[in-house]
């Protein structure tokens, strides 16, 4: 999704000719999408040993128009951002296989990355948030990744 | 049964699962992710969720089942469960992995073995309720309607 684009409300989808909603039946327009226009072209890591974590929080960013690229391990993304590529937001579990979140977090901080990194997780004792931020995440959330979270930062790092 | 009145009930059906626990917002926000470009992304990720969530469930099983109970592994599926179940919006089946984490956590094989039986019924459940709710929206679609949009406003 280009940012200049009008993009039209779009419904469920359907086969037939749209029958006749009942009273009280709401349609809800596809606009939460639309009315977070970015100006610019923003890049993601997604970092998540969960497939369907990673469908859901993928589908969420590239609703947003964000250029999304997932790994399901720690020490691929580690590898990747070594390698050069850079990325305007990572977003990055905790529990991962083969390098978990709290280190690959840490190597990556450490090859000097100051991009804005949410670590993403369903762990959510105090210690746990505590230990990922030290690590070097900027926010520290419990999953899911929900639209006001996300939007708000995706503003920020698009200079809105 | 004409149409309005299976959009009718698709939507007393859907807010029933709202109402009862067994769904939260997050569902909602996955039918927002759904388009024309996408038109089966709910029902592509929630079978997705449910393969998931029987894998997840069988190794918890064969896990708590050993005669030395790895606590960190069990943990490691419960957090998975966690996590995915949150993501879809399967309220339960959250509440149920907090509780079991917290049991993980005090290395109580007894009351974890309990809430891996309750963890499995409120999945079985929502399964039910999910697969009942999308049969309701085929019959919509093959009778020529569209699937009403849900609001979180009741």
């Amino acid at each position: 999704m280009a940012p200049s684009e009008n993009l039209a409300p779009a419904g469920r989808a359907n086969t037939g000719n749209g029958g006749g909603a009942p009273n009280g039946v709401e349609k809800q327009q596809r606009c939460q999408f639309n009315e977070v226009v970015l100006r610019n072209r923003l890049t993601a890591l997604l970092v998540d040993g969960n497939r369907f974590c990673r469908t859901i929080e993928q589908g969420l960013l590239r609703a947003y128009g964000v250029e999304t690229l997932a790994v399901d391990n720690g020490r691929a993304a580690v590898e990747l951002i070594a390698s050069g590529v850079k990325f305007n937001l990572i977003v990055i579990d905790m529990l991962l296989p083969i390098l978990n979140g709290l280190e690959a977090t840490r190597q990556i901080r450490a090859m000097g990355v100051r991009c804005k990194m949410l670590g993403v997780t369903a762990c959510s004792y105090e210690r746990e948030r505590e230990a990922f931020l030290a690590a070097g995440v900027d926010v520290f959330i419990e999953k899911p990744l929900s639209p006001e979270i996300l939007v708000p930062i995706l503003r920020e790092l698009d200079g809105q | 049964m004409e149409v309005g009145q299976m959009q009718g009930r698709l939507v007393d059906y859907t807010k029933s699962l709202f109402m009862e626990g067994f769904l939260d917002g997050q569902f909602l926000q996955l039918q927002q992710l759904q388009d024309e470009s996408n038109p089966d992304f709910v029902v592509e990720v929630v079978s997705l969720f449910f393969d998931d969530s029987e894998k997840l469930l069988n190794d918890l099983t064969m896990a708590l089942d050993q005669p030395n109970v790895d606590f960190k592994k069990v943990d490691a599926h419960v957090h998975q469960l966690k996590g995915s179940s949150s993501s879809i919006g399967a309220q339960r089946v959250k509440n149920g992995c907090i509780a079991f984490r917290n049991f993980c956590e005090e290395q109580n094989i007894e009351a974890c073995l309990r809430c891996l039986q309750q963890v499995k019924q409120e999945y079985y459940l929502v399964k039910n309720k999910l697969e009942a709710l999308f049969r309701l929206e085929q019959q919509i679609v093959a009778a020529g309607g569209s699937i009403p949009m849900m609001e979180m406003g009741f």
